[in-house]
C-alpha cells in the first residue's frame, strides 16, 4: 500500500504542492493510525499532513478526489464470469471474449493492469500519449483481435459484417477511446511535473524579448519565486547597531568578568542596512519587454530593498515608483509602459531629466541600475551627465539586453557609456537577470 | 488507545461541544492526530474563527494547564524560553566573596588557593537561578500542558528557528546547563494570521490546519452553543445575514466571534426577529470599518429580505 501513497505524493507534487520526504513519512505514520477504510478520515488526515497553505489545501482536495476515485474503483471490483454468446460464431481471442463480456469496471481493471505493465508512470511529454496508448493496447492483445476481425471479415460471403464482427468493432473503438482517456489521465498525474519544470527551464533560458505575452502570468509567478529565493538569501545581512535598547542579559553576562561592574554595554537592537536602489529603464519599443521583467523582478524584492525608485523613459523620463508600490504589478507595468513607452530613444534627454529630478538624492549608499540597449538613434550622448551620477553614487550598473556581439554596432554607444559604469552586464534571459540581481544585492547591501 | 480513530475523533467532537466549541471533522481530526503523533498543529485562518479558542478548549478537554505565549515583533528567547535571575546572581556573588575568605583560609600559595577554589561548588549557572518562560515551563511540567504559541507570524523570522528544536524534539538546549528534554510532551498549538509567510522548516514539522469561515449549518450550531437563549428563527436569520455579508467585498469580513457578539447584542435588545432598522443600527457590532458599514448600509434591505426567505 505504500506504493499508493508515494504515487499520490507524486501526483501532489505534479500540481505544485511541495511535499518533503519528511512529510511523506509523516503521512505513512498517519495512515498506519487511520487506515485506508474511511475515505473522509483519510482525506482529512492527509490534508493535515501534506498540504500546508490554503491554496495547497484546495488543490489537494481536487487531487485527492481524482486520485482515489480511480484507485478505489480498480481495487474493489471482483472478476466476472464471461457469459456464453448466443451466436453461431464464437470469439476466440482473449480480448474479444473480454470485450464481449461487457463489464465496464472489469475492463477498467485490465486497462490499468496493462498500463502498469507498459510503465505508464514513466510518461513525460504529451507527445508520448499515442505511444503509450498503442503499447497498452498491444499488451491487452489488440493485435490478435485485429487478426481475428480480418478473418471474420473474410469469412463473410455476402460482404456484410456479421453481428459478432460488428459488435467487436464497436467494442474495439470504445476500448481505444477508453485507453486514450486512461493515458491522458495518467499523463496529467505523472507527466506534467517534468513538463512544468521543462517549461520553467525554457522560460529561464529564453530571451526575454521572445516570451509571448500570453505566458506573462506564468512567468510572473516564476519571477516571484526567483525573487523570493534571492530575498531569502540576502535578507539576513544585518549588522549590529550601537543605538537602541540595552540588552541587560548580555551586558551582565559579558561583564561578569568585571566583578559585575557594567563596563561593556551590549545593545539589543539590530539595524537592517537597507540600500537605496534607483532603476532607470528604457521602455522604448526595442527594450520594453525586458523592462517589464526587470521591474517585475525588482518589485518582487521589496522585502530586501525597501528603498527602490523606478524611472522609465523613452525620450522623457518619469518616475513610476508609486504606481508599482500600490497594487497589481502587472497592471502598473502595463500602464507605465503605455504612458512612457513606444517613442524613440533619447538617452541625453533622459539623463538630463534624471539628473534634474534626483541628483541630490544620490549618495554613497545608492546603487543606480540602468537597463537599456544604449541605442541612441545617433543623437547626442551627453555622457558627462552619466559621469556626474557615477561620481556621486556607490555604483552604477548597466544591463544590456542585447548580446555582446551587437554592442557598439550601428547606433549603439555602449562603449561611451560603459566608461562611467561600475559594471556592464549582458542580460537577455531571466537566468542572466537573476544572476545580475544577485550580484547587485551582494554589493549593494 | 483501543478505540478506533473514527470513534476517538467523534469523542473529541462531542467533548469539545461540551465546552461550547463546535468543531468540524477537520478540526477534531487534527486534534486527534496531534495527540496521537505528538506533533504540533499550526492553525491558519482569518481572525476570529476560533483559532485561539481551540487551544483553550483543548486544554479544558484534556484537563491540562494552558500555557500561552503571545508572539510579537522583537520577542526573543529571554521572554519565550528562559532568563537568568541576574539580581539573585549578583547577590550570590556578594555572598560568595564573604565565603571565599573561609574557603581560602590557611591556603599556601596561589596553586593551593586555586585548587580549593576548583573544589568549591559553583551554582552560578544552575537551575536555582533559572527563570522559566512559557516554552521551558511547558517542557518541565510533569502533568503535561497545552502550549499555545499565538500569532507566530508576528514574531521575527529568527524566532521561528528557536522553535524548531522544541517542536520536533520537544527539548531545548541551554548552553550553561545542557539539553532539557520534555517530561511529558505538551500538546503544542501554533496560530498564525498570515501577516507573513511562515517558513517551510517550521511548517514541515507541524500538522497544518486551515480553519475557514464556517458554513451556515456549522455557524448555526456554534451560535446555538454559545448563545443558547436565542430564538430559532432569529438564529437562522442572523446566520444567513452574516453569510450574505461574507460574499460582499469588505475590508474585514465578520468572523464567528463577531456573529456571536451580534447575537448577544440582539438578545440584549430583546429582539425576536431581524428587521432592517435593527440590522442597520447594530451593524457596528459586526463591522469594524466605517467604509464597510457604508457599503453594507445600502445592502441591508436585500440581505434582510434574503435571510427572511
Amino acid at each position: 500500500m505504500e506504493r499508493v501513497l508515494t504515487d499520490f505524493v507524486k501526483t501532489l507534487r505534479n500540481v505544485n504542492i511541495r511535499v518533503s520526504p519528511a512529510e511523506t513519512l509523516d503521512a505513512t505514520e498517519v495512515i498506519e493510525k487511520v487506515g485506508y477504510d474511511n475515505r473522509e478520515l483519510l482525506k482529512n488526515t492527509l490534508s493535515l499532513t501534506l498540504s500546508k497553505t490554503p491554496d495547497e489545501k484546495e488543490k489537494f482536495d481536487t487531487c485527492f478526489d481524482d486520485f482515489f476515485r480511480e484507485k478505489l474503483s480498480s481495487d474493489e471490483i471482483p472478476l466476472k464470469e464471461v457469459p456464453d454468446l448466443p451466436t453461431d460464431q464464437t470469439a476466440n481471442s482473449d480480448l474479444a471474449q473480454h470485450l464481449l463480456s461487457d463489464s465496464y469496471s472489469d475492463m477498467e481493471l485490465s486497462i490499468s493492469k496493462a498500463g502498469e505493465e507498459a510503465e505508464i508512470r514513466e510518461i513525460k511529454y504529451f507527445t508520448q500519449r499515442a505511444v503509450f496508448s498503442r503499447r497498452i493496447l498491444d499488451i491487452m492483445g489488440v493485435g490478435k483481435l485485429e487478426e481475428e476481425l480480418s478473418l471474420l471479415g473474410q469469412a463473410n460471403k455476402d460482404g456484410l459484417p456479421s453481428d459478432l464482427e460488428q459488435k467487436l468493432r464497436n467494442e474495439l473503438t470504445h476500448l481505444r477511446e477508453r485507453v486514450s482517456d486512461y493515458v491522458q489521465q495518467q499523463f496529467l498525474m505523472h507527466g506534467d511535473v517534468t513538463g512544468e519544470q521543462l517549461r520553467e527551464q525554457v522560460f529561464k533560458s529564453m530571451n526575454m524579448g521572445q516570451i509571448d505575452r500570453s505566458y506573462l502570468h506564468e512567468v510572473h509567478s516564476l519571477v516571484r519565486r526567483m525573487a523570493k529565493k534571492l530575498a531569502n538569501m540576502h535578507s539576513r545581512r544585518k549588522k549590529n547597531f550601537r543605538r537602541g535598547k540595552l540588552d541587560i542579559r548580555k551586558t551582565i553576562q559579558d561583564n561578569w568578568v568585571n566583578q559585575g561592574i557594567l563596563f561593556n554595554l551590549r545593545w539589543s537592537y539590530k539595524k537592517v542596512d537597507r540600500p537605496k536602489i534607483l532603476v532607470i529603464c528604457d521602455v522604448s519599443g526595442s527594450v520594453g519587454a525586458y523592462a517589464r521583467f526587470m521591474l517585475m523582478f525588482l518589485f518582487s524584492l521589496t522585502e530586501v530593498v525597501s528603498k527602490i525608485r523606478a524611472f522609465v523613459f523613452s525620450s522623457h523620463l518619469g518616475e513610476v515608483t508609486d504606481e508599482f508600490k500600490g497594487g497589481n504589478l502587472e497592471d502598473s507595468i502595463e500602464s507605465a509602459l503605455s504612458k512612457y513607452g513606444g517613442g524613440s530613444t533619447d538617452y541625453a534627454h533622459a539623463f538630463s531629466d534624471f539628473v534634474s529630478l534626483c541628483i541630490d538624492e544620490i549618495d554613497k549608499k545608492t546603487t543606480v541600475v540602468i537597463l537599456g540597449d544604449a541605442r541612441n538613434n545617433f543623437g547626442p550622448e551627453k555622457a558627462e551627465l552619466l559621469k556626474s551620477v557615477y561620481e556621486r553614487s556607490k555604483q552604477v550598473y548597466w544591463l544590456n539586453p542585447e548580446g555582446k556581439y551587437r554592442w557598439n554596432t550601428g547606433d549603439s554607444v555602449m562603449n561611451t557609456y560603459s566608461a562611467y559604469c561600475t559594471k556592464v552586464f549582458e542580460c537577455g534571459t531571466l537566468e542572466q537577470l537573476e544572476r545580475v540581481i544577485s550580484t547587485l544585492l551582494k554589493t549593494a547591501i | 488507545m483501543s478505540k478506533g480513530p473514527a470513534k476517538t475523533i467523534a469523542d473529541i467532537t462531542k467533548g469539545f461541544a461540551k465546552h461550547q466549541y463546535i468543531c468540524s471533522e477537520q478540526i477534531s481530526t487534527a486534534v486527534y492526530l496531534a495527540n496521537e503523533l505528538e506533533k504540533p498543529i499550526l492553525i491558519e485562518g482569518p481572525p476570529g474563527v476560533g483559532k485561539t479558542e481551540l487551544a483553550n478548549t483543548a486544554a479544558l478537554y484534556y484537563k491540562k494547564a494552558l500555557l500561552r505565549l503571545q508572539c510579537y515583533e522583537g520577542l526573543d528567547e529571554t521572554k519565550a524560553l528562559y532568563e537568568w535571575r541576574y539580581g539573585k546572581q549578583l547577590l550570590y556573588t556578594q555572598i560568595l566573596k564573604e565565603q571565599m575568605q573561609e574557603v581560602l583560609e590557611g591556603a599556601k600559595g596561589l596553586k593551593e588557593s586555586l585548587d580549593r577554589l576548583m573544589e568549591f561548588e559553583d551554582i552560578f549557572f544552575s537551575e536555582q537561578f533559572l527563570e522559566s518562560r512559557p516554552l521551558l515551563k511547558s517542557l518541565t511540567s510533569s502533568e503535561g500542558t497545552v502550549l499555545l504559541i499565538d500569532e507566530v507570524d508576528k514574531a521575527d523570522e529568527e524566532f521561528e528557528a528557536l522553535l524548531l528544536e522544541i517542536l520536533s524534539e520537544f527539548q531545548v538546549s541551554i548552553p550553561e546547563l545542557g539539553v532539557k528534554k520534555a517530561v511529558v510532551k505538551p500538546l503544542v498549538i501554533l496560530t498564525s494570521n498570515n501577516s507573513r509567510e511562515i517558513g517551510d522548516a517550521l511548517k514541515r514539522r507541524c500538522l497544518h490546519l486551515y480553519i475557514p469561515f464556517p458554513d451556515a449549518k456549522l455557524e448555526r450550531e456554534i451560535i446555538q452553543a454559545r448563545v443558547p437563549e436565542i430564538s430559532k428563527s432569529l438564529q437562522i436569520q442572523l446566520v444567513d445575514f452574516v453569510q450574505g455579508l461574507r460574499e460582499l467585498d469588505l475590508k474585514k469580513l465578520p468572523a464567528i466571534s463577531e456573529t456571536i457578539d451580534w447575537a448577544k447584542t440582539l438578545i440584549l435588545l430583546n429582539a425576536d426577529e431581524l428587521s432592517q432598522e435593527l440590522a442597520k443600527s447594530t451593524l457596528n457590532v459586526l463591522l469594524k470599518h466605517q467604509q464597510d458599514i457604508d457599503v453594507v448600509q445600502k445592502e441591508v434591505p436585500r440581505l434582510v429580505m434574503a435571510s427572511d426567505g
